[in-house]
């Protein structure tokens, strides 16, 4: 038997029926690619995380961006919202934003002799909470309860927010004085927490040659619509997980759970958390199933803010408890 | 001392997250020491409790921030107040008492500098030693069963030493600690049933209690007081079928001086150089004596087979070389024909028919005179009897009380109302008196068949006295005028003796045990036989059975076999636990696509080329094609959808080829070098 003697048949999608889940699969495709390669050209050399907030979005979660300044966050999340064709607002926070600030306030209105409810910042369908542990936490409160809810709540009236409604959400990690870390509970709603890292030489270089993509954002316009957000959604929802692979995450949900070097276990909703993503992590790797090698892709992301290290009290921990899971938890039972 | 000013940063509680006791294990540890103590405490001056408790209030509020530790020169005054207190409690120097009331203060007092890791690990291996410590005192399954559970409690606390200060749950390391009592079962019976029993290489002072049951001396009314006791006397196990009740004289005790009206066994007579040989066919029995604290065993009529270890003294009672402080479990034979001394020496006959100068005058002049008109030791005996059954004397337990001076006297022709005791006493005294050799026999008498076992338990209110009256020819001759007195007794046990007014006197629990039928002596029944099953397999146990089990397993019973056997049988007991935890968590069924993966990864792994836990299959094929220098691509497409597409449904086609596949690699790989992953 000689190494050239193998036969290779790309008959492996062998489905000859095409039905509409494939053709759908297959704009969502490229939609996709383009989508990746609008913001490549923007964020260079972030393909992994740029890929990974796509896959947030995408599964319906919220996104926490985590990195020092400078390092493209805000560029990111401007690029992602611009991108996606949704209407966006930015609320930029300090200590002394108040809930009103974001929400919106009732108002005397003279002409109608009546109060009048004034929408706030937040009622748009993607919002950039941009140094988001500058806030007090009532302010972050009010934009929590928005995530969970997809809602808001002014004297006594409940007002839905626009569909889809996304929170990207920044924050600084270095430089802790004057902030209000997010407690667990509330890291606990975002879906992803990535970190951007310093660029690889030759994306800097080609930066430094070329100058500040910042201009490149205006060029930037809608890629997909609304309407095909949702389609790709719906899209990930489609995706199947085979036995294997549930049972993968369960002996996850598992470990974390039983060993000592955990504060606590990952909760049902990061089991779900987990699932989403992988099955958003397969969409973009134009799967129609999840693989092992989903989960792991998503995983540090998915986990590590929800994660403490039992010996850690400050909650900087998780980072290794993911490479902890990676590395023990066998993929194959 | 209580309202000492504390002095912080000299007597503060430390601080150090490594060398402090968990909060849990705390809790654990002291509730642990009260649990060791709890047993003892019976056997221990009851100050040191008092100690125990006040050191273990001082932790606790040490533990709270109110207090600090003892200074240096406080916990010296306490050790010393401790030890002199001891010395002065009354127990003798080196008695069992005064090790444990020494033990017991130290445990109770190392509380108070219980500060560290070290501190802590100490008190539990102190836990551990008193455990073992109060199985010198009580060996009853009773005892055995909270033993076990306080093993349970002071290994939770060593449990929660090792745990993280986060997770503070003591019920959990309760249920992993009787998990861990639990697994070591196997390993402990091994232990139990082969380990050599060496003797003791010092010999412990025992606990230094006074008898109990039948003692040396016997007062008239001494029996009756131990007939409102239903403690235990001994269980006996006959090999045969049992004897009638009426002829179950448990011989203990031969009382042969008399002196203010009080009866004792005088001087030991010289034991006897060989046992007495058998006439007619013996009864065998095993008895299993509750501790007595004295040498002397109980045993039917003549015992003619007892063991190299037993010794019989002159008057045919049984002797322990040793005090009983455990039950002893010793066999017998007893031949009920042999005839005791048919030729009585001279110097016995003396001391079998002394009495003191003057007392009793009527008495006396009474025997005298019946000996006369009947002629014979037997009829005086038979005239004896008669008087008592024909006149009205009285079976009571309790008799009017009669003064030490005269008391024979009083008895037999004014009160005439007695117990076995003081029946015996007239009758003995009156042979005497007439120069006939009596003596009187102190033991047990009767014994209830216990139907869930077949043994026969016998119980303090069964005790009994009689006589045994030398007969020229027919020797020692037993006689028993409360048979006469009362025939009942004799013939049907205590209860029907016993008139209502006698019955009201005696205890609940005795009134419980001599009914019959009703679910409490149903219920007393029952926990007898566990007892009795406790003794016979694990008290009884003993050096003698244990040789004879290794007889029976290896053969000729060397160091080296006994060794090889405690290794098989570590071993064993060892995998069996290991076994069954494997099963327990072995991994849940796989579904078929991964067994078929795992299979090859398994035979790939043996060829040296492994996967990592976190390797996907995808890596890893892609790995292994690479380097088997086949086309990765098709092979690991093959596999992800056949493993994790579930819409996939491969063709039988596809299915061969991904078998061809992988005994390709296999095939491929198995000469090669598995050389680093690239």
């Amino acid at each position: 038997m000689t190494p050239n003697s193998t036969q290779t048949p790309q008959s492996l999608n062998s489905t000859t029926t095409v039905d509409e889940v494939a053709v759908s699969r297959a704009g969502v495709k490229n939609q996709i690619e383009a989508l990746v390669q609008a913001l490549n050209s923007v964020l260079l050399g972030k393909e992994q995380q740029i890929k990974l907030s796509l896959a947030c979005l995408f599964a319906g979660g919220h996104l926490l961006i985590e990195d020092l300044p400078g390092m493209g966050k805000t560029l990111l999340s401007h690029a992602l919202a611009k991108t996606l064709g949704l209407s966006y607002n930015r609320i930029q926070f300090t200590s002394d934003v108040l809930p009103s600030d974001i929400i919106g306030a009732t108002i005397f209105d003279k002409q109608s002799n009546s109060f009048r409810f004034i929408e706030g910042p937040l009622f748009a369908q993607l919002i950039l909470a941009d140094e988001i542990n500058r806030a007090t936490p009532k302010s972050q409160s009010a934009l929590l309860e928005a995530m969970e809810e997809r809602q808001v709540t002014n004297d006594g009236v409940s007002m839905p927010l626009p569909t889809p409604f996304f929170v990207i959400a920044t924050q600084n990690p270095s430089t802790q004085s004057g902030t209000f870390a997010l407690p667990e509970s509330q890291l606990d709603r975002f879906l992803m927490r990535i970190e951007l890292g310093y660029p690889e030489p030759a994306a800097e270089r080609q930066l430094l040659m070329h100058g500040d993509r910042r201009t490149h954002l205006n060029t930037l316009g809608a890629i997909i619509s609304p309407a095909e957000l949702s389609n790709i959604q719906a899209a990930v929802g489609a995706i199947k997980a085979s036995d294997p692979v549930i049972d993968y995450i369960q002996r996850i949900i598992a470990f974390s759970r039983l060993g000592s070097e955990f504060a606590f276990g990952l909760s049902p909703r990061g089991a779900l958390a987990l699932l989403q993503s992988a099955k958003a992590w397969a969409l973009i790797n134009d799967r129609s199933h999840v693989v092992p090698e989903d989960v792991q892709a998503v995983l540090p992301s998915v986990v590590e803010h929800r994660l403490r290290e039992s010996a850690d009290f400050t909650g900087h921990g998780g980072g290794a408890l993911a490479q902890k899971l990676l590395g023990s938890v066998d993929v194959v039972s | 001392m209580a309202e000492k000013p504390i002095t912080p940063g000299k007597n503060a509680p430390q601080v150090g997250m490594a060398y402090q006791i968990p909060r849990n294990s705390l809790a654990l540890l002291m509730i642990s020491q009260v649990v060791v103590i709890l047993p003892l405490a019976v056997y221990i001056t009851p100050w040191i409790i008092g100690v125990g408790l006040f050191s273990g209030y001082w932790r606790t509020q040490v533990y709270r921030g109110r207090w600090g530790y003892p200074a240096g020169w406080v916990k010296a005054v306490l050790v010393f107040a401790g030890v002199f207190g001891i010395a002065l409690s009354g127990y003798g120097t080196f008695s069992l008492e005064a090790a444990t009331s020494l033990l017991v203060l130290a445990f109770a007092l190392k509380l108070l500098e219980m500060k560290t890791r070290r501190d802590a690990y100490l008190i539990i291996f102190l836990s551990y030693f008193l455990i073992a410590t109060a199985f010198l005192f009580d060996q009853a399954i009773t005892m055995a069963a909270y033993q076990v559970l306080a093993a349970v409690i002071i290994t939770a606390a060593m449990v929660g030493m090792n745990q993280l200060q986060s997770r503070v749950r003591p019920l959990a390391s309760i249920k992993l600690a009787a998990a861990l009592i639990f697994q070591a079962l196997p390993l402990t019976l091994v232990l139990f049933l082969l380990f050599p029993r060496i003797a003791p290489l010092w010999s412990i002072p025992m606990p230094s209690s006074s008898t109990t049951g039948i003692s040396d001396t016997i007062k008239p009314g001494d029996v009756a007081n131990l007939t409102m006791s239903n403690e235990l006397a001994f269980r006996v196990v006959f090999e045969d079928e049992v004897p009638p009740a009426r002829e179950l004289y448990w011989r203990g005790l031969v009382y042969s001086e008399f002196d203010q009206g009080t009866w004792t066994v005088g001087r030991p007579l010289p034991p006897k150089a060989t046992p007495p040989a058998a006439v007619g066919p013996g009864i065998g029995y095993e008895v299993f004596l509750e501790p007595t604290q004295a040498e002397w065993l109980f045993s039917l009529d003549t015992p003619v087979d007892y063991g190299p270890r037993l010794k019989m003294l002159g008057d045919y009672r049984l002797i322990n070389p040793e005090s009983i402080l455990s039950v002893k479990r010793y066999r017998l034979v007893s031949d009920p024909q042999y005839t005791q001394d048919p030729q009585l020496h001279g110097l016995l006959e003396r001391r079998e028919t002394r009495l003191p100068d003057e007392d009793n005058p009527r008495i006396r002049e009474y025997a005298k005179a019946l000996l006369a008109d009947t002629g014979s030791p037997t009829a005086m005996v038979e005239a004896m009897l008669a008087q008592i059954r024909n006149r009205d004397y009285v079976y009571t337990l309790q008799p009017p009380t009669l003064n030490n001076e005269n008391s024979i006297d009083e008895f037999w022709f004014d009160t005439r109302r007695g117990f076995c005791s003081h029946y015996a006493g007239a009758m003995v005294f009156a042979l005497r008196a007439a120069d006939i050799p009596a003596r009187m026999v102190g033991g047990y008498q009767g014994g209830e068949v216990n139907p869930r076992t077949g043994h026969v338990e016998v119980r303090q209110y069964l005790a009994h006295a009689w006589v045994e009256v030398w007969i020229e020819s027919a020797g020692w001759t037993r006689v028993d005028p409360t048979a006469a007195v009362a025939p009942a007794r004799v013939e049907n046990g205590l209860n029907a003796a016993l008139s209502g007014e006698d019955r009201a006197a005696l205890s609940f629990l005795t009134n419980a045990r001599l009914g019959e039928g009703d679910l409490l002596s149903n219920a007393l029944q029952f926990f007898d036989s566990v007892e009795h099953r406790w003794n016979f397999w694990v008290v009884g146990y003993d050096a003698a059975s244990q040789s004879s089990v290794l007889q029976k397993l290896l053969g000729e019973v060397t160091p080296a076999r006994i060794g090889l056997a405690l290794a098989i049988g570590g071993g064993v007991s060892m995998f069996l636990v290991a076994l069954t935890l494997f099963w327990r968590r072995r991994p849940t069924q796989r579904n078929p696509a991964e067994r078929k993966f795992f299979k090859f990864a398994s035979a790939m792994a043996r060829q040296g080329y492994a996967r990592a836990p976190d390797e996907t299959p995808a890596a890893y094929l892609h790995r292994l094609a690479v380097k088997a220098e086949l086309d990765p691509q098709p092979m690991v497409q093959r596999l992800q959808s056949f493993m994790y597409d579930p819409q996939a449904s491969l063709s039988e086609v596809e299915r061969r080829q991904m078998r061809q596949d992988f005994r390709k690699l296999r095939f491929r790989l198995a000469f090669s070098t598995p050389g680093k992953a690239s």
